[in-house]
């Protein structure tokens, strides 16, 4: 967290405010054009392997009493973070939601989070600064790295050194909100097992996996946060270490896969910085179902309509994927990771992840 | 209860008996004991009709005398009764007609007039007068001075029933302080509890009589409604009647009445609207459906092996062997040229080639042999076997008229019916030809399809396929416009007299034939520029509109409807609309529910037209007033009290019409408003929002506020105007900028009202000085997006005042620095 870069991001922002200054000095119409962020404007980056925003624009202007109130919210948003990169400080999106209550007009406060959310968002897309560099943070995401891994982390309160197996207790370490924070030091590890389910994480650090297999264990608590998928890209490419994912037998975790590996909808615009297209799946696969003959759930409606939905998806027209999932709409089951514990409490560390990760030539 | 029937043969004489109680009765008798018809059903409401019946005499009188009407009504409380007191500028009456007008039920001058007139059958005053007579016992009293006259007349009269004749009880000459006029004073039960109505009736009456002056004094209020035009209405002219809407019965009379001798005469003489063209077109359609149309053959065709020469050359006996063949050739030669032909063309073409051939050759052409060549070539036309020759089975050749009927039924069904189903079709009609008796196939509309629906239904029958009601019409539609009128004379007036049948035919051809609509001279409209401005001066509203419709023809009575809208203002918001309604210049006052008027105003979708209409039908809510007149030379009422317009088919129509035609522009204002009051909102809320928006833009930019005007009048598609001064010498160069950022074309109007003298006006300015000021005015006319300065100099210490025209005020910025 540099003051230089602090004092790019706040230059950024003005410049926007700026821009619209121009506008209005110049008879036109104030207005900013931000990428259509639905998905029909997703589209995939070949050379990158990632999903990045289409041509699709849609421009917020003053033209109608709608656009201008979104307007006039960015420009008292960027009054805001430009105040706090001076100062600073830091607030999480929820607080800035709460904040626009105090602001002096009325016109400017927000109605409900989501809209201050997809004003961050637009503020993103259109200075080019991430949010964690106007000092945006989401809500405590709780995901947690249990590994061989030692770090140095800038904190408000100086650095720490911390070893994420030695330094830590059995929660783990918490990733922060802005893991460009952090400087690697040294590590033992030779592979990232990201795991969905907190009840798995805790059923692999008990058994020890992490210390056995030199793995960082990261927690992904469900949809990983941005701190999370970009901690992994970071681990990726600057430690060189494959990324593994393991996750429930379901179309939902095939798209929490998917974030990670592609990148989503929502921060498409910072897919370069956020997926690890070399992200390996590990399971549930529907084929484990089958092999290893787990306890199962029937399919829901909405489980089959997404499954068939990622069928049509780009992100899974592979040979691997389109068989794993019209496998899973043939035996209509689904399975949880912990639906492993029907053999036994040590087999999914003892047989079915060395066996997966030796099957994926990870171990 | 008794049964006469069965003591009828018992007693003789009941017969006898009960005639004895039957008698004439007297008018004025059945009225009196009828007071309801007449509008004198109730106290309050017999004071309302009285005055209204008095006023409304009062306006014809002096109308019709061109004299500006100026009219006083009073209202007295005396004792028990009511004193009613009408006092008019009219011409006055004379001392014999008075007591008639006044004291006898249905004398009056208006009943036999095709022309409008607010009283028609001469009921109304004498009917006050009678309701008077019958409630106070009081008389009538009555003073008349007419022009010129150096005295009034006086009378007092009362109504004898059983005679309807006057009773006059005083009768002498007074002094009157009005050079001429009328002044009646009636005295009658009542009360004021209809005062609403009565004075809705005033302040009507002045809304459609702009041109008369009128006074109300009341024992607790007085109200005067001044004149707003010293034009009367154009003077009405008596007319005839119109041909479309008589009557059979009418007509029957009209022929017994009439001096002419043809039809054509008749409807010449007796109808407005019909000259000599119109009156042949409504022979030709009388024709049509008292003799019928001849059908026309098509004449041969090459191919054929039929040769009319020598057909009409065999006809031909003891005229020479030239003169045959030129009579001959001429009939075959003017038979093929034509399309089709039918008996009595024929009858003309033998006639001419045997007048052209003894002519040339000298030799005559009798009638006989005439009737001889007509008969040998239509019977070849239509195919019509030998006299002599048995039919021959074997040989069963199809006639020529199977083909000639197909083509037409072939051209005239749809091509989805089978070639063979045509064909067999067209046969069984051929027949139906072949079969008539007159051979020369004459045939009304109704029996051609008559032959076309037998023909269909054995086709239906035999060949098990459908023929519809469509295709049937259509069939005789492609015939009957083939076949042709014939050319006989029509009856004479004295013949079609005793002919009721005939008759009938020329009413119908009457009703068919297009007549343009009745003179309107008859009519006298309020036209819609007055009804506005009546609207306008009783009614403090936000927009008005009116519409007067042409004139139209219902049971041979010309009328013209008219309406007027009244919206927003000062009219109440609360509730249903109120409606207007006026026969002949008269408010209507009661009876609003049974009048087609009100009919056809709650059978309109009022919100196509911006209004509110709970159920979507009813009568509209909101602050609107709707206002329809209907004049004709005949109002169709209800009913004698003359308080609500029967449900004429047409007139309802031209009610819709009417209405419409003024709801339109109604739609077109509202929806005008509503866009612009959502400019006006957006206007404010981006009024509010930008000018903040920039403010913190400025104030985080570190830089001035920006000058958001352009922006806004851009975000608003409005027009600006923009003033920019700069020194110039000793002086000021002031350039006014018209930026027109809206999405059509602006006509503007700005005028800079300047102190001081201006110089070097821009082009197109022209600068007047009033009182030390001037006034430069331009008038630019700017494309969408584009630009107009507008430049003058003007000293130093000159100031300005801008103001521009020609843009609604929501779609106009201007800075005025």
């Amino acid at each position: 967290m540099s003051a230089e870069n602090d004092q790019q991001a706040k230059e950024q922002l003005l410049d926007l405010a700026a821009q619209f200054y121009d506008q209005f000095e110049l008879g036109e119409i104030p207005h900013m054009s931000v990428p259509t962020r639905t998905k029909n404007n997703i589209e995939y980056d070949e050379e990158m392997d990632v999903w990045v925003y289409g041509d699709r624009e849609s421009t917020r202007s003053a033209n109608s009493v709608r656009g201008a109130r979104k307007l006039l919210k960015a420009v008292y948003t960027i009054e805001f973070l430009a105040n706090q990169l001076e100062e600073d400080r830091s607030s999480t999106l929820r607080e800035l939601y709460y904040l626009s209550e105090s602001w002096d007009n009325e016109e400017a406060q927000f109605n409900d989070q989501d809209e201050s959310n997809g004003l961050i968002e637009d503020l993103e897309i259109v200075s080019e600064v991430t949010r964690e560099d106007f000092h945006m943070r989401p809500e405590e995401s709780g995901a947690t790295i249990m590994g061989p891994l030692h770090l140095r982390e800038q904190t408000r309160r100086g650095e720490r050194e911390i070893h994420c197996q030695k330094d830590v207790g059995e929660g783990g370490y918490q990733i922060p909100n802005n893991p460009d924070t952090i400087e690697f030091l040294d590590n033992d590890a030779d592979f990232i097992l990201a795991v969905e389910t907190g009840g798995m994480r805790d059923r692999l650090v008990e058994n020890g996996f992490d210390e056995e297999y030199n793995a960082l264990i990261v927690h992904l608590k469900g949809q990983p946060a941005r701190a999370t998928r970009r901690i992994t890209k970071r681990l990726h490419d600057e430690l060189d270490l494959p990324v593994t994912v393991f996750a429930d037998g379901d179309p939902w975790s095939y798209r929490i896969y998917g974030s990670i590996a592609y990148g989503s909808i929502k921060s498409a615009h910072l897919s370069e910085y956020l997926a690890t297209p070399e992200a390996q799946y590990i399971g549930i696969q529907p084929a484990d179902i089958v092999e290893y003959d787990l306890p199962t759930d029937p399919l829901s409606d909405s489980d089959i309509n997404a499954l068939e939905s990622e069928l049509e998806d780009p992100r899974f027209q592979t040979d691997y994927w389109e068989e794993q999932i019209e496998l899973q709409l043939e035996i209509e089951k689904k399975s949880e990771q912990q639906s492993l514990a029907a053999r036994g409490l040590d087999f999914v560390t003892d047989t079915y992840l060395p066996e997966r990760l030796s099957e994926m030539n990870v171990i | 209860m008794t049964s006469f029937q069965s003591t009828l043969g018992d007693e003789s004489g009941i017969a006898e008996e009960l005639a004895e109680s039957q008698q004439a009765i007297s008018i004025a008798e059945f009225f009196e004991k009828n007071k309801h018809m007449l509008g004198f059903d109730s106290g309050a409401r017999g004071l309302v009709t009285a005055v209204k019946e008095a006023v409304d005499n009062a306006l014809d009188a002096a109308e019709e005398a061109g004299i500006l009407p100026d009219i006083y009504v009073e209202i007295q409380e005396s004792g028990d009764y009511y004193k009613l007191i009408v006092e008019d500028n009219g011409p006055g009456l004379t001392k014999e007609s008075l007591p008639k007008v006044f004291g006898k039920l249905l004398y009056g001058s208006r009943f036999h007039a095709r022309e409008q007139s607010r009283g028609q059958q001469g009921i109304g005053i004498s009917a006050a007068v009678l309701y008077s007579q019958l409630t106070s016992g009081k008389p009538a009293k009555i003073t008349s001075r007419t022009q010129g006259s150096s005295e009034a007349e006086y009378f007092e009269l009362i109504i004898d029933t059983d005679e309807n004749e006057p009773e006059i009880s005083v009768e002498e000459t007074t002094s009157w302080d009005r050079p001429h006029g009328t002044r009646i004073e009636l005295e009658m039960e009542g009360n004021m509890r209809a005062r609403q109505q009565l004075h809705d009736y005033i302040k009507h009456t002045a809304v459609v009589n702009p041109h008369a002056r009128l006074e109300l004094r009341e024992p607790n209020a007085h109200f005067k409604f001044e004149r707003a035009t010293d034009q009367l209405p154009e003077e009405t002219e008596e007319i005839r009647p119109h041909p479309h809407g008589v009557e059979l019965g009418t007509v029957i009379k009209m022929l017994a009445a009439t001096d002419s001798q043809t039809i054509s005469g008749f409807l010449q003489e007796e109808f407005t609207r019909v000259g000599k063209k119109t009156a042949d077109s409504v022979i030709d359609a009388f024709r049509d459906r008292h003799y019928g149309r001849e059908m026309r053959w098509q004449p041969p065709a090459s191919h054929e092996a039929i040769d009319l020469e020598t057909l009409v050359s065999d006809a031909t006996a003891n005229k020479g062997a030239e003169a045959t063949a030129a009579f001959a050739d001429a009939i075959a030669a003017a038979v093929d040229d034509h399309d089709r032909i039918a008996h009595h063309e024929l009858v003309d073409i033998v006639e001419t080639a045997a007048d052209r051939t003894e002519d040339e050759h000298g030799t005559a052409f009798g009638e006989t042999v005439q009737e001889h060549a007509v008969d040998a070539v239509w019977r070849a036309l239509i195919d019509a076997p030998e006299d002599t020759a048995e039919p021959d089975e074997d040989v069963v050749e199809e006639s020529r008229l199977v083909t000639d009927c197909y083509e037409l039924a072939d051209a005239a069904t749809s091509t989805r019916k089978d070639d063979e189903v045509i064909h067999a079709f067209a046969g069984r009609l051929a027949a139906k030809f072949e079969d008539e008796e007159d051979d020369r196939h004459r045939l009304t509309r109704r029996q051609l399809r008559e032959h076309v629906d037998r023909a269909a239904d054995l086709t239906e029958e035999y060949d098990d396929v459908s023929f519809g009601d469509t295709a049937r019409e259509n069939v005789t539609e492609a015939i009957w416009n083939v076949m042709l009128t014939v050319p006989d004379d029509p009856p004479l007036v004295r013949e079609l007299e005793g002919d009721r049948d005939a008759t009938s035919d020329l009413v119908d051809g009457m009703r068919a034939t297009d007549i343009m609509a009745p003179p309107t001279r008859c009519l006298s409209p309020i036209t819609d520029e007055l009804i506005q401005a009546g609207l306008e001066k009783e009614f403090d509203a936000d927009f008005y509109a009116a519409a007067t419709r042409d004139a139209e023809v219902h049971s041979g009575d010309p009328f013209i409807v008219e309406a007027g809208i009244a919206y927003g203002g000062e009219i109440p918001a609360e509730g249903g609309a109120d409606v207007l309604r006026f026969a002949n210049r008269v408010p209507l006052v009661y009876q609003r529910g049974a009048c087609a008027t009100t009919d056809v105003v709650k059978s309109i979708g009022w919100r196509n037209y911006g209004l509110d209409q709970p159920g979507g039908s009813g009568l509209p809510n909101g602050p609107a007033v709707i206002m329809v007149h209907v004049a004709s030379t005949n109002v169709p009422f209800t009913s004698e009290s003359k308080d609500a317009v029967a449900n004429v088919p047409e007139i309802e129509d031209e009610i819709e019409l009417a209405i419409r035609e003024a709801a339109r522009e109604l739609k077109s204002y509202l929806n005008k408003r509503r866009s612009m009051e959502k400019r006006r909102k957006k206007q404010n809320v981006l009024g509010t929002i930008l000018p903040e928006m920039a403010e913190k833009v400025a104030e985080v930019t570190g830089r001035d506020e920006p000058d958001i005007d352009d922006a806004i009048a851009r975000i608003m598609n409005n027009v600006l105007v923009e003033r920019h001064t700069e020194a110039n010498g000793d002086g000021q160069g002031v350039s006014l900028v018209v930026e027109n950022h809206s999405s059509t074309n602006e006509s503007l109007e700005v005028t800079d009202i300047v102190t001081s003298e201006p110089r070097n006006l821009s082009d197109g300015a022209t600068a007047v000085e009033m009182d030390g000021e001037w006034f430069v005015k331009w008038e630019p006319e700017i494309s969408s997006e584009g630009e107009a300065v507008l430049e003058y100099e003007v000293d130093d210490d000159a100031s300005f005042d801008l103001d521009v025209k020609g843009v609604e005020s929501e779609k106009l910025t201007v800075t005025d620095q």
